[in-house]
């Protein structure tokens, strides 16, 4: 295990810098300036911007530079839409405001999501089952930019319990509706592949074994069928951790929480380069460790699976 | 796709059990099993209620997509000057104005203009889970099946695909080739089948590691059969869930594209965008302008939820319910 | 030489005033005007407008205003909504509007607005303009200072003006130091002359002199914006880009930098060290930042922030609901579509006869009265009726009723070949946003029913359209023009062929010399007349409105500059009153 957690760590690398290259070239082909405004700079501006972010050198030598300074400095430079702060600042105000209310989420989703899918499952068309696919329906139907404004005309504008938005350094009456807003429809869907996953498993040879030695179903469930069905649940949950991380920007929009989401889309509106590969170069990062993560929690669920 | 399963040599005690489990029925093959197994999944289907019901409120929503139009006396773009304005009162939706959903807030007809929503959206939800089941499926088996570097190397392209700013390459895209609806289901297309090729990989490597298909591996069975006959029809389940799951969240990314300039452009229209602008709206009396394109929205939602599952059922051999 | 347009009495603002605060009163306007001013444009010492608030006894009994005699309330704080971050708090490379609002608090430049807009004295008590507006000498306060104590003086001047050109600070509001005539500021960004050459030297410690490549009489307008403000050297030289932070920040202004997380909030206090703390009332600023405008409008009904935008359309309502607090006031800004006239537009377009259809048939009332309703006022010239020194004469075809401006576009647009049965086709480009969106399709639907006309509406996202718009790959394009300054050439200039911003490549030779002229005029209203009849006859732009700002304000909050139509408002002029009525 060491070895191959060793080895994906290795692999962790030139795809990082696949994705540098890759994003690095798109964006140098997309249209658009960073310094364009409804008013064109004049010339001699636009040269003296460009001379001091360098981006008057060669399309490759600003590649290796950026790669150079990352190594060498850990530096992910200026920010050309924030000129007070760098790309190392910004995320490292950003990111931990995210995280905290990104995981929580997260939390909150798996715990919720996977008691709500099993209790369907073992009670399959029963009231129970139609109570829960009416509540994770229920819970993906309002994407959250509409569950947003509702949280808020709701929880601070007629109840008057929470404010209405920012983060406080992440205190709690701050963080709750973020969470809720963030944690529901990944909640439902998590809900819904753990009960179908759940089906299958209760279906499966091993199960219906394990109740004809007259095992009490409950017991059957949680000690035989719980863990095999988490497979496509920790599959899904990979992808999921880092969709909260990039996927917040709503969040940031409604909620004033000053994250890092938002910087997802308006750096790139802003064609803020530095700044757009910094959040992506962190994107791949993540995305790349919770892979691994999970092929590590697959050989927990399933101990013959071989990479 | 050679060096099948490396594992296989590592438990070489077992292939007793193997070839033992090889012979158990959940992996027999069947007589005619192609046809007699979607024979069976449509008898079953239609033995099931509840997926029957949200196959036809599809269906529903289908027709109104497509011929509600003709019983409105507006069209999707024409502005009624004598709402413009006036919204909040003359745009609401009433039997006698010919707005039966109201309007929205230019006083454009919201019947016909969800109508041409939908027929957007429900194109954008389907092809999009139809190129996240095929090509994510199909990706996902392979790395999962084959192992080894070909998984590395193809699920570190996914990581790579799933973080680059994505919005670039539709700029890109857009510049090189212009609007074009086409290009809107290229960039739904994009993103939508990534995480089903990791969520189908996942359950592949541990399907190829069950009984049946290390014992059809043994007995020299071709690996494009095993995938088919065994790997697949054990999918079926999760890729069906997730594929619903996707329909929504394309329905909304679809507004996004839109909003960068590839995709739906006035005065044409889609669900998402239609959900947008209602909700901006929401506190301002309105209500209405969400409510209508949410309301169908929720209805495609349920609509594909309950037919996936039973198409889920229907398929699971296996299911006793 | 000779100064010969002193515009401050030499006496308005002394030490004294200070101590004696009410002492000056309203003084009447010594020596008249000078030749060379503008008319209208009264560069009257209006500091007893605001400066004459009294000594502040914040003892136990009540506070009162020293002025209008208003029972204060205990808690003078200050809570408004901002749209997005600041993108920097540095003056010298500013360019965004709400930086300026948060600039204006922390940093004091040599002049400031009053409530309409015009100039008081800030840094500067005095200065006088002399060799025809191009020379201008400012005379600074000697009791300014900078929040750590040193005194602020004409160095600290000089050496922000150098940092605004120099190639190496690189800031995108370096033209407007060219654009303020300011000596070789051009050749300085160019890198062809040292950022020491700048035309700006101080003769003394409190004594600044500029000069100007050519005469601009309204330098001493530009010198309030963030551009022009004071730099404090040591500071940023031991700093660098994080001098801005508000435990490095060392500022002039009436306020200072407290506390700053960047995306979520910050908040400015009141800078004991300011030169006239004594008349400032309000205690404590903070700016929040909320992206969505309806929930900011929301927390602004939960009592969260003070001030917040009103979303499109809303404000009838909000009016009709809360009088006192919905507020509409114009902004000088001008929203139009520019019609691509280089090789690349569309031929029907380069027909002056389908440009005026256009615009004729164009119903701006529908626009505003049913669209924006937020108090625009229709456009049918480029500049802003609200701009300083400029006498609004609206063109001849919006004196028409709207009938008989769509009969005389009918006959013109059929007279170029076009109609109900030949119908033109070309495509409207816009940025994506909800109320740009809302007004192309409004015109797209007026000029089909109208004219027959038949336009592709196209949005793209902000820089993809930018590019478009610049490389005139469109027909037609939406485009807003903000004044830089309060004065008419700022719009007007925009349509000239020397106008980098002239995206749709409009070359008439008339206007260009009409607006050349009018740099050298005591006088130039005339020509911008007759510019904007250039404009009437050629038809190179339709205009559309004339913005306005339109907010939500507490109905304690008093003394917001409602005349100022740069909105510029500095918090030192504000103050919470206990009762409203």
């Amino acid at each position: 295990m060491l070895h191959f957690i060793l080895k994906r760590t290795a692999i962790a690398i030139p795809t990082i810098l696949a994705l540098i290259i890759l994003s690095f070239t798109l964006m140098h082909y997309a249209p658009g300036s960073p310094f364009a405004g409804e008013r064109p700079l004049p010339p001699e501006i636009l040269a003296n911007l460009e001379a001091k972010y360098g981006l008057d050198r060669p399309f490759p030598e600003q590649m290796a530079r950026y790669v150079w300074n990352i190594i060498t400095e850990f530096d992910f430079g200026p920010s050309y839409s924030y000129k007070d702060r760098t790309v190392n600042e910004i995320i490292a105000q950003g990111f931990p405001v995210t995280l905290a209310y990104g995981s929580l989420a997260f939390l909150v989703s798996i715990m919720v999501g996977i008691a709500l899918g099993i209790t369907a499952a073992i009670h399959r068309s029963t009231w129970l089952d139609s109570l829960a696919v009416g509540m994770t329906v229920g819970a993906q139907v309002l994407p959250n930019f509409i569950m947003a404004p509702i949280l808020v005309l709701v929880f601070t504008l007629w109840l008057g319990w929470l404010p209405g938005g920012g983060w406080q350094g992440g205190q709690w009456p701050y963080l709750v509706m973020p969470v809720i807003a963030l944690s529901t429809s990944f909640m439902a869907s998590i809900a819904r592949i753990t009960r179908s996953s759940m089906i299958e498993t209760l279906n499966s040879d091993f199960i219906l074994t394990a109740r004809s030695k007259g095992l009490p179903f409950h017991e059957v469930v949680i000690r035989h069928a719980v863990k095999p069905s988490m497979l496509p649940v920790i599959s899904y949950l990979g992808p999921t951790f880092v969709g909260l991380i990039t996927g917040s920007v709503v969040i940031d929009i409604y909620f004033s929480t000053g994250g890092i989401g938002q910087h997802f889309v308006n750096a790139a509106i802003n064609r803020d380069y530095p700044l757009i590969m910094g959040v992506t170069i962190l994107t791949g990062i993540l995305t790349v460790m919770f892979n691994l993560i999970v092929d590590i929690l697959y050989v927990w669920i399933d101990p013959r699976i071989r990479y | 796709m050679s060096g099948l399963t490396p594992e296989s040599g590592t438990e070489q005690r077992h292939i007793s059990t193997m070839i033992a489990a090889h012979l158990q029925p959940e992996s027999l093959p069947e007589p005619e099993p192609g046809r007699s197994l979607w024979q069976d999944a449509r008898r079953r289907i239609r033995q099931n209620p509840v997926a029957m019901a949200s196959f036809s409120i599809l269906v529903l929503v289908g027709i109104f997509a497509l011929f509600g139009p003709i019983f409105s006396n507006w069209s999707s773009e024409d502005i009624n000057w004598n709402v413009l304005g006036n919204v909040e009162t003359a745009g609401r939706p009433a039997l006698d104005s010919g707005h039966y959903f109201g309007t929205d807030q230019l006083g454009r007809d919201l019947f016909v203009r969800t109508a041409h929503g939908v027929r957007v959206s429900m194109m954008v939800g389907i092809i999009g889970a139809l190129i996240a089941i095929v090509v994510g499926t199909l990706y996902g088996t392979i790395a999962g099946y084959v192992g080894g570097r070909t998984d590395n190397i193809m699920m570190r392209t996914v990581d790579v695909i799933m973080s680059i700013p994505y919005m670039f390459l539709l700029i890109i895209l857009l510049v090189m080739f212009g609007q074009s609806i086409l290009l809107l289901f290229v960039g739904i297309g994009l993103v939508s089948w990534l995480d089903m090729a990791r969520i189908v990989r996942g359950q592949t490597l541990s399907i190829k590691n069950r009984e049946f298909v290390e014992s059809a591996v043994v007995i020299g069975v071709p690996p494009a059969f095993i995938i088919l006959r065994h790997i697949l029809p054990n999918l079926v389940g999760v890729v069906i869930v997730y594929a619903t799951l996707l329909i929504p969240n394309m329905i909304i990314f679809e507004s996004f594209i839109s909003f960068l300039g590839l995709g739906i452009q006035e005065p044409n229209t889609s669900l998402g965008v239609l959900i947008s602008e209602g909700a901006s709206q929401m506190q301002y009396g309105v209500l209405w302008q969400l409510g209508f394109p949410l309301f169908f929205f929720i209805l495609i939602q349920f609509g594909f939820f309950f037919l996936g599952d039973g198409i889920r059922d229907a398929l699971d051999p296996k299911d006793r319910h | 030489m000779t100064a010969n347009s002193q515009i401050f009495p030499e006496n308005s603002v002394t030490e004294s005033s200070r101590i004696m605060p009410c002492s000056h009163g309203n003084r009447p306007v010594p020596g008249g005007i000078s030749p060379h001013a503008r008319k209208s444009r009264m560069y009257v010492a209006i500091l007893a407008l605001i400066g004459c608030i009294g000594l502040n006894t914040r003892a136990d009994t009540p506070m009162v205003h020293p002025k209008t005699g208003e029972e204060l309330r205990e808690s003078q704080t200050f809570t408004y909504r901002m749209l997005d971050e600041a993108p920097t708090l540095d003056p010298q490379l500013n360019q965004d509007s709400e930086g300026f609002d948060i600039l204006r608090d922390l940093f004091e430049g040599l002049l400031n607005q009053d409530s309409r807009g015009h100039l008081v004295p800030g840094a500067a008590e005095r200065y006088t303009a002399s060799d025809g507006n191009r020379q201008f000498t400012f005379h600074l306060r000697k009791t300014a200072k900078w929040s750590n104590g040193d005194p602020v003086t004409s160095g600290d001047f000089v050496y922000a003006w150098r940092r605004a050109v120099d190639p190496e600070v690189a800031s995108d509001y370096a033209w407007y130091v060219e654009l303020a005539g300011i000596r070789n500021a051009g050749a300085i960004q160019a890198g062809e002359m040292p950022v020491e050459s700048l035309g700006v030297k101080a003769l003394d410690l409190y004594t600044l002199e500029v000069n100007l490549e050519r005469p601009v009489p309204y330098f001493p307008e530009m010198t309030t914006y963030a551009t022009f403000f004071p730099a404090h050297r040591p500071t940023i030289e031991r700093h660098g880009i994080a001098w801005t932070r508000p435990e490095n920040m060392v500022s002039n202004g009436a306020y200072v930098l407290s506390e700053h997380v960047p995306n979520e909030y910050h908040s400015r206090t009141r800078n004991p060290l300011y030169w006239d703390n004594a008349n400032t009332i309000i205690d404590k600023v903070t700016g929040l930042v909320i992206n969505d405008e309806h929930q900011a409008l929301t927390r602004y009904f939960a009592n969260e922030v003070d001030r917040t935008g009103i979303p499109a359309g809303q404000y009838p309502n909000l009016k009709t609901q809360h009088p006192d607090e919905a507020i509409s006031m114009p902004l000088l800004c001008t929203y139009y579509f520019t019609f691509n006239h280089a090789d690349s537009g569309h031929p029907a377009l380069q027909d002056r006869r389908v440009r005026t259809a256009l615009s004729y048939a164009f119903d701006r009332d529908i626009i505003i009265n049913s669209l924006l309703k937020e108090g625009q006022e229709p456009a049918y010239g480029f500049t802003h009726p609200a701009t300083a020194g400029f006498n609004p004469q609206k063109p001849d075809y919006a004196h028409l009723e709207q009938s008989e401006r769509d009969r005389i576009a009918r006959k013109l647009i059929a007279e170029a070949g076009y109609g109900q049965d030949k119908a033109l086709e070309f495509t409207l480009i816009y940025n994506t946003s909800e109320s740009h969106k809302k007004i192309a399709t409004v015109a797209s639907q007026m000029w089909k029913q109208k004219l027959g006309v038949d336009i592709r509406l196209m949005n793209f996202e902000w820089k993809t359209y930018l590019v478009r718009r610049k490389n005139q790959e469109f027909d037609l394009a939406r485009a807003g023009w903000c004044g830089d300054y309060n004065e008419a050439s700022t719009f007007l200039d925009v349509l000239t062929s020397s106008s980098g911003v002239n995206d749709g490549q409009f070359h008439n030779e008339k206007m260009d010399r009409l607006m050349d002229e009018s740099r050298l005029l005591d006088d130039p209203t005339p020509n911008y007349l007759q510019a904007e009849a250039v404009l009437a006859r050629e038809m190179p732009i339709i205009p559309v409105y004339h913005y306005t700002s339109v907010f939500m304000l507490k109905p304690d909050i008093r003394g917001w500059p409602f005349d100022n139509v740069q909105n510029n408002w500095y918090s030192k002029n504000l103050y919470r009153v206990k009762h409203t009525h």
